[in-house]
């Protein structure tokens, strides 16, 4: 996430002002993917479903699950607007209650 | 329920065994659920059994535009991959490989086919949880005797036959020692 935009940000050339700031910005915040808590979705089957689609350890898959479940909603994934557009679909495929945001 | 050797003989498979009531319950949720996906993109606030087939992706009002693409763009997919589902479960149901023994009907599946199968009750668990108001503080709501529980009844047996097949599911996944780079 941003973290990794800070270590590309000193190789990038001093005269950037010619480029459109929405790029930069655009680059600096990614989508973030939320799964909120649900009563209905069991939590075996939330686990198994981050597990198929993100392809996620059982232990990553299930703490993801647990802060769903403890914390009403959690960031299973990241990335441009057009991935994020994508896993949500999946996750809705899934009957998982998806949203995606801009991170803040 | 147990594991199994699919049609091919090698493919990974397990057997479901049901009661002639469950089978008839599944065929006819199945129908039921498949009609709530017509209808297009709901009408936010109209339907909330429809709604939660078919939520938003974007909760910001200022992406309404995107939002609208977005529902437009993946919708008729959706659509699909649920019907699909349901059909599989319909299909298998009544398939030839359907056998009788001891009263109860044993439905073969291969892994494939179990997915379709897990989707397609979560998705039949999704309407009725929504209509009978689930709850996280009641997730398995006891039938009672009130005019609810029939639904109560079946939601907790599709409940019940999901979490096994998830169980059966989970077991086929590559557990984290075998992604040492994961976590």
């Amino acid at each position: 996430m941003s973290g990794r935009l800070e270590r590309l940000a000193p190789t990038l050339p001093a005269e950037t002002t010619d480029e459109a700031p929405g790029a930069a910005v655009a680059l600096d915040r990614p989508w973030l993917v939320i799964v909120w808590n649900d009563p209905v979705n069991l939590m075996s089957y939330v686990v198994w479903v981050f597990q198929k689609l993100f392809g996620y350890s059982r232990e990553k898959a299930t703490r993801l699950m647990l802060q769903v479940h403890h914390e009403g909603k959690a960031v299973v994934a990241d990335g441009t607007r057009e991935q994020a557009e994508a896993h949500v679909a999946r996750l809705h495929a899934h009957g998982l209650w998806a949203t995606m945001e801009r991170d803040r | 329920m147990s594991d199994a050797g699919g049609a091919g003989g090698g493919e990974p498979g397990l057997v479901v065994r049901l009661s002639e009531p469950e089978v008839e319950l599944l065929t006819r949720l199945a129908d039921q659920v498949e009609a709530l996906l017509d209808g297009g993109v709901p009408e936010r606030g109209g339907d909330r059994v429809r709604d939660r087939l078919f939520p938003r992706a974007y909760l910001d009002p200022t992406e309404e535009e995107a939002e609208a693409d977005w529902q437009a763009a993946v919708h008729p997919d959706l659509v699909g991959a649920k019907r699909e589902a349901l059909e599989v479960l319909a299909s298998t149901l009544r398939d030839a490989r359907v056998r009788r023994r001891g009263g109860r009907r044993e439905v073969h599946l291969g892994t494939a086919e179990v997915d379709r199968w897990v989707s397609a009750l979560n998705d039949a668990r999704l309407v009725l949880g929504t209509l009978l108001g689930v709850t996280d503080d009641d997730p398995n709501p006891e039938p009672g005797d009130g005019p609810d529980a029939p639904m109560r009844a079946a939601y907790l047996f599709l409940t019940a036959l999901q979490a096994e097949l998830v169980e059966w599911l989970a077991g086929t996944v590559a557990g984290p020692d075998d992604r040492p780079g994961e976590g």
